[in-house]
Formats: C-alpha cells, structure tokens, sequence
C-alpha cells in the first residue's frame, strides 16, 4: 500500500491535530449559531450573514480534511474510522440547513433536514407499515427465491458443458436488460399484491446470482482440480471440498449486489400498481402532491433497511469466508 | 461477428432456444384456457368458438401468443418516426442514457482520483458513496424531475441526470480500482524520472484504468438505462421507453407492454454490445 501513496509517505507517529478539531468545533458552531438566528425567520439573508455560512462550512471542511488525514495515518477499530465520515454528514446536514433557511426555498420544493426528521417521527407508524410491506413481502421473499434459484441453476449448469453453453450467454445477455421493462408486465400477470413485486426482484437478483456463482464455481486452479482428480475423488466431493468453497467470494459478491437490486425492483414496482401499501406507492403518491418531507422521510427508512441488510450480508461473508485473501492483512 | 457464428456456442444457444419455443406454446396455452373458459361462461360475445381457440386471441392475455406478439410488432415498429412508436422513442432513451454515462463518467473521474489521491478525502466520503447506492435511488427521480422542472429544466436533461446519478458509482468504483492497478515497479519508474503527481496520473495511471474503465461501462450502461427509464416513468414526459411503458401500463395494452418490454431488452444488449465495440477499438493492446 505504502508505494501507492502519492506524495511524501506520512511519519508514523503524529501528534493530534489540534488545529483541525478546533476548526471543526468553530465551523460547526458557526453554522449552528446562523439557524439558529434564523429560526422562524421568513426574510432573505444579507451579504454578512451568507458570509458567515460560507467561512463556517470553510472552517469546518478543512477540519474534517485534517481530522481525517491524522485518522487514515493511525490504524483503528471500525467504529473510529468512522469518524470522517461521520463529520462528513454532519457538515453536509449543517449546511443545508443553513443555506435552505438564508435562501427561504420553499419547503414544498426543498424540505430543511429538521423538518424531514420531525416528519419522519410523525409518520412513523404509516412508514413503518409501508416498510414491512416492501422490505419484508415483497424485497425479502424475492431477494430469498432469486438467490436460491440462482444458486442451484449455477450448479447444474456448471455440471453439464452442454448447459454451460446453451444457457451462459443468454444469462450474460438478460443481465444487460433493464429490468424495469419487466415491472408493468409482471404486475398485470399477478396482480397488484406484494406476489407480482416479489417476482419482479426474484428475476432481477436471479441473473447476477446466476453470473457470479458460475464463475465461482468453474475458476478454479487447475492444480487444484489434478490434485482432486489424483485422490480419486468423485463428482460430488469436488464440488463439497472445491467448488462451492472456491464459488463462496463470488457468490457473497452478487449477494451484496442483490440487496440494492433488490429494493430499487420492490419500489419500482410499486410503482406500476401497488395495493395501497408499500414505500414505493407512498414515495409516488406524495411526490404528486409536493409532500416532500414524506417522501424524504421514506427515502430515509429505505436507505437504513438497505444499509442494514448489506451490512447483515457482509457479516455474513465475513463469518463464512474469513479465510480468504481479501480479509487477510 | 463471423467469429461468433463459428463459436462452439452456437449449437447449444440453439437447442435450447428451440426448447424454450417449443415449451412456450403450451404454457400460453395453460395460462391464457382458463382466462378463455371465464370469458366464454360470462357469455362475452367473442368471435372464437372454443376456450382453445381464444386463447390465442384474449384482450388482456396472460402470456400473449406469438401471433399477438407479431401483429404488436407490426403496429409498434412503423411509422418509424411516430411519436408512439418503438424507434423513435428508443432513440430518445438511448440519448438520455448515453449523455447520462457522459456525465457519470465526469463525476466519476473526480471522485475517483480523489480518493486514490487522498487518504482524507476516501475516509469522508467514500463511505456516503457507497451508501448512496443502498438508498433506491428511483426514490429520488420523481422528485429530482419535480424540482429541476421548477427551475425551468425540462424535457429529457432531468432524465440524464438521474442515468448519471445511478451509473457514477461503478465508474467511480472501477476507475478508482484502475488508478490503483500500475504495479509499483512502473510507479517507481515514474519517481525516478522525477515526474510530478500530475505526470504520473496522464501517463500512467490514466491509460492504465481504461480497461477498468469498459468494464465499469458495462454495468453503469445498464443502470444507466435503468434510470433513464425509470425517470421517464416516474415523471410527466412525452416521449421515451419509459413513457410508452407507463402510457400502455395504464391502457392495460398487456401486448403492447410485452413488445416494449422485448425492445427494451434488445436496447439494453445493443448498448452494451456498443460498450464491448468501443473497447477493442480503444485498447487494441488487451487483445
């Protein structure tokens, strides 16, 4: 990693930079203090007080650059390393803020942060319902069909060549299809209900699980292969000690491609036709009446649910392939 | 392409889309008879004697029947610059996907030598980078089209934008990977020349992300259409894939919607396919 560094390599130990938390603390309170002032406020900010914003978001930029500069030198738990990413957000929020209240856009164009949370803690029970409704109907069941599905097509195509070469192009070919196209089609074939926007994600996380696992399952060294094949090891044993191993990586990679890929076809689908329920219905619905806090607000709840599930599979991957070269530091 | 004819492929992809033909008919058949059977009870006044006859003919079929399909495709394709036909609005989702891509790759570029660049920079944000790709960012097109129509931007820019939004993040991924990729021996080389950080990113780490670069453009065309669609749909446009879709969603033209699903399938593997052209003639050197 070391020769990768552009630039002079940094001295090991460093002392803590204390002009860049200062700076952090100062553009921050910045900030602070003009939402404060403006709170409640309806008249457009003068050149001083946009200046104030613009030399907070100055001061605490450089602060978060500098703090995360010493942090990327010292080596560190997850939970710290999150730090700069954390004050990242913060300054991002901060400033929004700050900018939608000294330029008075309308809340119906642009919701400040603050209102979209208070809105996100009013509506809570609705955006909840519409969670369970998307993430768990619909995301889930289909997330839980396509993978299994693809698995084990994978499986059978990697044992039979004539499969392998029937089936592998056009399954490269489907990959490159929109899948949205597929949305309308299958909610008229099943209805409005949480089956037909399963569907629609089962096919669209079926066709890179498919890719994926295949690759894992066919890359292997071909040292490895003689070895097996000089112990006189039967079929199924290959595939127990050799294939699905080698396949696991691959496999885990198309299973953290599938949860985004999951969630933009639930809520694609919906839509195209939703029996009421669902983020994706609510997203559309208020986005036709300008209730943009709301659908801020479920756009929220929809990114939580996406991270938490990634993360759930990339602990998963960890657990399961902690032997594998990328972990290994 | 003679290449690919002469592949050992090509007699397996057709036996088994032969297979997939031959299973078809009977399947519509299985879907569509009962749908028939109701229609006949119900005492519809159809022109067709037998549930097995209709099936083939239904309003609203369950799976259509390649006879249906053929006469879509017939009424879909001509004329060729209707403004609801295929070709003419295929045209236009293609141009918002491509300018789309243009766009993502910019922003890519940028976020992608910064965070090779800058230790700082990667700590901050790649983080929200890669959550931005978590948040279904369909969410965002309705809204995106709402607020840039209030600032008087409109037509098909909104459209390439949100392609852009979702297909910056795999370009930005795998160009980040490809400025990584010269091996330390040539980094190395580039020090001892005495070469600034600013040579070294044009003559070495530049050319050396570009097969990374077609790889990244492979899936980012497809998200990118992906959105350009979505973005058709979940706004008021007047043309485009994406509103013929949501136009014949909404009449419940169940044919017309499986034609414009076909076609939007083969504009999918012709970008793609534009992708892999684009590639050889780029890095003759890969080859």
């Amino acid at each position: 990693m070391e020769a990768l560094k552009v630039g002079r390599p940094s001295p090991a130990a460093r002392p803590l930079p204390w002009l860049g938390v200062v700076a952090v603390g100062l553009g921050f309170a910045l900030l602070a203090l003009f939402i404060w002032s403006w709170w409640g406020r309806s008249d457009l900010a003068g050149t001083g007080q946009k200046l104030l914003i613009l030399a907070g978001f100055a001061a605490a930029a450089y602060g978060v650059a500098r703090v995360a500069n010493f942090l990327a030198a010292v080596r560190t738990g997850p939970l710290v390393g999150f730090i700069p990413a954390g004050l990242t957000l913060a300054l991002v929020l901060l400033t929004v803020e700050a900018l939608l209240r000294a330029y008075q856009v309308p809340a119906g164009l642009i919701p400040t942060p603050t209102r979209v949370f208070a809105t996100l803690w009013a509506v809570r029970d609705v955006l909840l319902q519409d969670a369970y409704q998307t993430v768990v109907l619909e995301a889930f069941t289909g997330y839980l069909v396509g993978c299994g599905l693809g698995v084990a097509t994978a499986l059978l195509v990697s044992r039979f060549v004539f499969l392998e070469r029937g089936f592998l192009p056009y399954a490269t070919a489907f990959s490159s299809i929109p899948i949205v196209a597929l949305a309308p089609v299958l909610v008229k074939m099943m209805g409005l209900e949480w089956p037909s926007k399963a569907a629609i994600v089962a096919i669209t996380v079926f066709f890179p699980v498919v890719v994926g696992t295949f690759r894992g399952l066919t890359e292997v060294s071909p040292l490895s292969l003689e070895l097996m094949r000089s112990y006189a090891a039967g079929e199924a044993q290959q595939y127990r000690w050799l294939r699905i191993p080698n396949a696991l990586p691959f496999i885990f990679n198309a299973l953290k491609l599938g949860t985004t890929l999951a969630m933009i076809g639930s809520i694609v689908g919906e839509f195209f036709g939703a029996g009421g329920q669902g983020l994706g219905f609510r997203i559309q619905i208020e986005a036709g009446r300008f209730g943009f806090d709301i659908v801020w607000s479920a756009i929220i709840v929809a990114s939580v649910v996406g991270i938490a599930w990634y993360g759930l599979v990339a602990w998963l991957e960890r657990r399961m392939t902690g032997w594998h070269v990328s972990f290994r530091e | 392409m003679l290449a690919r004819l002469r592949s050992p492929n090509l007699v397996p992809m057709l036996a088994v889309a032969l297979v997939i033909a031959a299973l078809y008919y009977p399947l519509m058949l299985l879907a569509n008879v009962p749908v028939a059977q109701r229609a006949l009870d119900s005492g519809a006044a159809l022109e067709c004697g037998s549930a097995l006859e209709c099936a083939t003919q239904l309003r609203s079929p369950v799976l259509p029947s390649p006879q249906q399909l053929w006469r879509g495709f017939a009424n879909l394709l001509f004329p060729l610059d209707s403004p609801n036909a295929i070709p003419l609005n295929a045209a236009v989702t293609a141009l918002e996907t491509l300018v789309g891509l243009a766009l993502a790759t910019v922003v890519g570029f940028f976020f992608a030598v910064g965070i090779v660049a800058s230790r700082a920079f990667e700590r901050s944000l790649l983080p929200w980078i890669v959550a931005s790709q978590t948040v279904p960012i369909v969410a965002i097109a309705p809204m995106l089209v709402v607020l840039l129509g209030q600032y008087g931007v409109q037509g098909w820019i909104p459209k390439a934008i949100i392609a852009a939004y979702i297909a910056f993040f795999p370009i930005t991924i795998g160009v980040a990977k490809g400025l990584r990729s010269p091996d330390p021996l040539s980094l190395d080389l580039m020090k001892t020349y005495n070469a600034s950080s600013w040579q070294t990113y044009l003559k070495l780490r530049f050319p050396a992300s570009l097969p990374y670069l077609f790889t990244a453009f492979k899936v980012a065309m497809t998200a990118a259409l992906i959105g350009a669609i979505v973005a058709e749909i979940s706004t008021i446009s007047f043309q485009g894939i994406g509103k013929m879709l949501a136009e014949n969603s909404r009449a419940s033209d169940v044919v017309a919607t499986w034609v414009i699903m076909i076609a939007s399938a083969a504009l999918g593997i012709l970008l793609v396919a534009l992708v892999g052209w684009l590639e050889k003639v780029v890095t003759p050197w890969k080859r």
